[in-house]
This record gives structure tokens, sequence and C-alpha cells, in this order.
């Protein structure tokens, strides 16, 4: 699964920490999640998707 | 409150693990081979427990949870390693040793082979599958 979660928090001068301490996950997990390593619950995927004013489908491109 | 609290206990406990084997050490002038085994064990264990102590410690001085729902999936994982590897190490223990020493293994020592095995998959996974992501 990749993701564009680097690109909005770039667009929102964010970094990897100050979005983990809004989606109250380790910064390590953000980073996994960049990389697309790891595939959130759907819980997270919705929270950071708010934090990053986004919507799922636009943060997490699911590939076959 | 609930994450200091663990964090504390677990220094209290690795304290304690400390003290426990030095005076055991300490109280047997003859060091046995068993003895200089379960040093590296031991060490393993407490230098394993200090790092996740530091590292929770770590997240929380920064306002970040000490785990987090990777971390959790990560743990239940390796629980399931360590069940698979206790199983396996209470019938593999005493089968190796009656095939390599010809005798059987008190249970004491089976008890023990199972809860080291178990202990070390279980910590090795758990680290292995926290560093790799999914």
């Amino acid at each position: 699964m990749k993701t564009r979660i680097k690109e909005f928090r770039a667009r929102y001068d964010m970094t990897q920490e100050d979005l983990a301490k809004k989606v109250n996950v380790r910064r390590e997990t953000i980073v996994f999640l960049e990389k697309g390593k790891y595939n959130p619950s759907l819980q997270l995927a919705h929270d950071i998707a708010k934090a990053l004013n986004s919507t799922i489908e636009e943060l997490f491109i699911f590939e076959k | 409150m609930k994450e200091k609290m663990t964090i504390m206990l677990g220094i209290g406990v690795t304290t304690l693990v400390v003290f426990t084997f030095g005076f055991y050490l300490l109280a047997n002038p003859s060091i046995e081979l068993f003895d200089i085994i379960s040093i590296p064990i031991i060490l393993i264990i407490v230098l394993t427990s200090t790092y996740i102590i530091y590292d929770r410690y770590k997240n929380i001085k920064k306002g970040l949870p000490a785990q987090d729902e990777r971390l959790k999936l990560a743990a239940y994982k390796a629980g399931y390693y360590g069940f698979v590897a206790a199983i396996w190490s209470a019938v593999g223990s005493n089968m190796g040793s009656i095939i390599l020493f010809d005798e059987e293994l008190r249970g004491g020592l089976v008890t023990a082979a199972v809860v080291l095995i178990s202990g070390i998959v279980f910590m090795l996974s758990y680290f292995y599958f926290s560093r790799k992501g999914e």
C-alpha cells in the first residue's frame, strides 16, 4: 500500500513527530506508514486523514 | 500515569533480578557450569528490559505514547511465537537430552528450558516485528 502522508505533511509543514503526537502513535509508526511497510487500522487511518485535513481515499492508495 | 507506573515496575523488577543474581553468586563460593550459562541469559534479559524501559521513557518524555497499535500487534505476534516455542521446547528439550546424553532431564530443568526458550523467542520476535513494521 502506498501513502501520500509525507506529501500532505509537507503541505502543512508538519514533522513526523507532530503528526505522531496528533494521532497518538509513536514516531516510528509514522515512518513505517510513509514507507508503506505498515497497514494502519481503520481508526488510525481516519485519525491521520482528519489530522491532515484529508480523506482516507486521498491518503492511502491501495494496490492489488 | 499507567505508563509511568509500568516503567517504575519494570525498573523495580530489573533491579531485583540483578540483586537476586548477585546475592546468589556471592552466596555460592564455587560457581558451577549451570551458573556460568545463566549469566549471559540474565544479561540478555536485563539489557533487553533496560532498553525497553529506556525506549518507553524517551517516548513519554516527548509526549508520545509508550505503546501504540503497531507495537501491540507486534507483541501479539511475538506472544504467538513464544507460545509455539514453549510447546516445542517442552517436548524438544527432554527429547534432545535423551538423544544427546541418553538421560532424561529433571522436571525443574525442563521448566527452566521452557521459560528461557519461550522468553528469548518472545523477545527476539518482538524486536524483529517492531523493527520490521508489518
